[in-house]
């Protein structure tokens, strides 16, 4: 695990999974998935994008069709090359976490090359999880990959922007939170009244723009 | 407004959830026990999704209109005024009186639906109170009021009540990562005990048993998680996911329940004994 090669599977008697996709494949699959269901007529309740997979909730009914498109385009997209299918947005970031030290000097770096390197990283959205609007941000360079911290915050202020394995995020709204707080941004990521209320949905590219 | 909220312990507000927002991290939320959930409904001649009380700690509600009220689900102590209130039949109440529910036993929800259903603004399509992302669109306290949406005719009784004395038996359909182990950790999974914990929410329902095989640590890159999937935890614990669990995560699936095997453990209160069995795929 996971295969090297896509493999669809029952998830349940409501749901099918496709898992083994390629870096990148999952967000762009998902717009596939969701275009091919509505052509053909499918009633899907949730399209959702993992790291490495996608799941689609349907009736047990429609089970058949959904994963003879998902094989289909599974197997499309595992040799073509995956386009970009969303658009970019800048989010200003000021480089004040209280974590800011602790990764420069885990990562053997200078407070500058941290910001440098985050700054100067193309992220793309991955995959949502965790709580509203959190997505995970795949383009971290190598020299900033940490585990998590060994003791996560109680709370996490909305706005932190931070980092951990080989993601870095920002949190949309105050909760607990164990990744490592490197900066902060005024950027709304989360709005319950906006359509769609998360700022960044999987497939979006993402950069970070040092605001000194 | 029909209603005040004069005591809530431990109650929501629930539909039948929010779809459509799983992808941006957005909890399903809706019902935990939906079987309950939709006879409460039909008993007071709502649509299916109407939204409703779901309470395991109790709450008191002083009505200012007159209407209907049903009860469905877990057991427990309710009253109209002084006067008993039956489960799973439609009952008139007067404005002025105080619908009471006690104290829930023999189960852990309890659903309660008035003709019309409750109506105020939807968040992303839903009233459901998300208890993991805390989108509350009805948040309930002392005082709160609740208006109700047209009523239309309540139809007869059913008794369908949850009375889950016997032991669980519930139906697996083999998960995703159902390969990832071997006969010895499948067959201690399927054979021994397991009892519901104390730390189940509407999150999950937790289960404990004795310590499972220890084969090699798991880790799988995050993947979307349904209703009903059965995770196992590092220590050994297993998660069947409920309404509100998180949009994605990273420990094995073992199986997946059906859904009304879903509602059955979700009305089983801790310590039930759990036992499982496979279904054909």
């Amino acid at each position: 695990m996971p295969p090297e090669s896509p493999r669809v599977v029952a998830y349940g008697s409501a749901a099918s999974i496709v898992d083994g996709l390629g870096a990148g494949v999952a967000a762009v699959l998902r717009d596939a998935v969701v275009h091919a269901c509505a052509t053909e007529q499918l009633v899907v309740t949730d399209v959702v994008v993992g790291a490495r997979s996608v799941v689609v909730m349907h009736d047990s009914g429609a089970a058949p069709a959904i994963r003879e498109i998902l094989q289909h385009l599974s197997t499309h997209f595992a040799t073509q090359p995956s386009p970009t299918n969303g658009s970019t947005i800048d989010i200003a970031v000021r480089y004040d976490g209280a974590d800011l030290h602790d990764v420069a000097e885990h990562c053997g770096l200078s407070v500058n090359e941290v910001v440098a390197l985050h700054s100067g990283a193309k992220y793309v959205v991955e995959f949502c999880g965790f709580s509203p609007g959190f997505a995970y941000l795949a383009g971290l360079p190598t020299s900033l990959h940490l585990p998590r911290r060994a003791t996560p915050r109680p709370r996490v202020p909305r706005g932190a922007v931070a980092i951990a394995a080989t993601y870095s995020a920002v949190y949309p709204r105050e909760s607990p939170g164990g990744w490592h707080l490197i900066g902060t941004t005024t950027h709304e990521l989360w709005d319950i009244s906006r359509t769609p209320p998360a700022a960044l949905v999987p497939g979006t590219s993402v950069r970070f723009v040092h605001a000194p | 407004m029909t209603m005040i909220v004069e005591r809530v312990g431990l109650t929501t507000v629930q539909d039948f959830g929010r779809s459509g927002w799983a992808h941006i991290g957005v909890p399903h939320s809706g019902a935990a026990d939906r079987t309950s959930f939709l006879l409460a409904n039909r008993l007071a001649g709502n649509a299916p999704s109407a939204a409703m009380f779901e309470t395991s700690g109790g709450v008191a509600l002083r009505m200012l209109a007159d209407t209907a009220v049903v009860i469905t689900g877990a057991d427990c102590d309710a009253t109209i005024d002084d006067r008993p209130l039956a489960r799973c039949t439609a009952t008139r109440v007067r404005a002025g009186q105080q619908v009471h529910i006690h104290r829930v036993h023999t189960g852990v929800r309890s659903y309660v639906a008035f003709a019309g259903g409750i109506d105020a603004p939807l968040q992303l399509g839903s009233l459901s109170h998300d208890t993991l992302s805390d989108i509350a669109p009805l948040r309930l306290t002392v005082g709160t009021t609740i208006t109700l949406g047209v009523a239309h005719h309540a139809s007869s009784s059913l008794d369908m009540s949850v009375n889950p004395r016997s032991a669980a038996r519930l139906g697996l359909i083999r998960g995703p990562h159902y390969d990832l182990f071997d006969n010895d950790f499948l067959e201690q999974l399927m054979h021994q005990p397991w009892r519901v914990s104390s730390e189940s929410n509407r999150i999950g329902i937790r289960l404990r048993g004795a310590p499972l095989p220890s084969g090699e640590q798991h880790e799988l890159p995050s993947f979307p998680l349904v209703r009903g999937a059965v995770q196992i935890t590092p220590g050994g614990e297993l998660v069947v996911m409920l309404a509100d669990h998180p949009t994605t995560g990273g420990y094995p699936v073992i199986g997946v329940l059906g859904a009304a095997d879903v509602d059955d453990v979700a009305q089983r209160p801790a310590e039930h004994a759990v036992a499982w069995s496979w279904l054909a795929r």
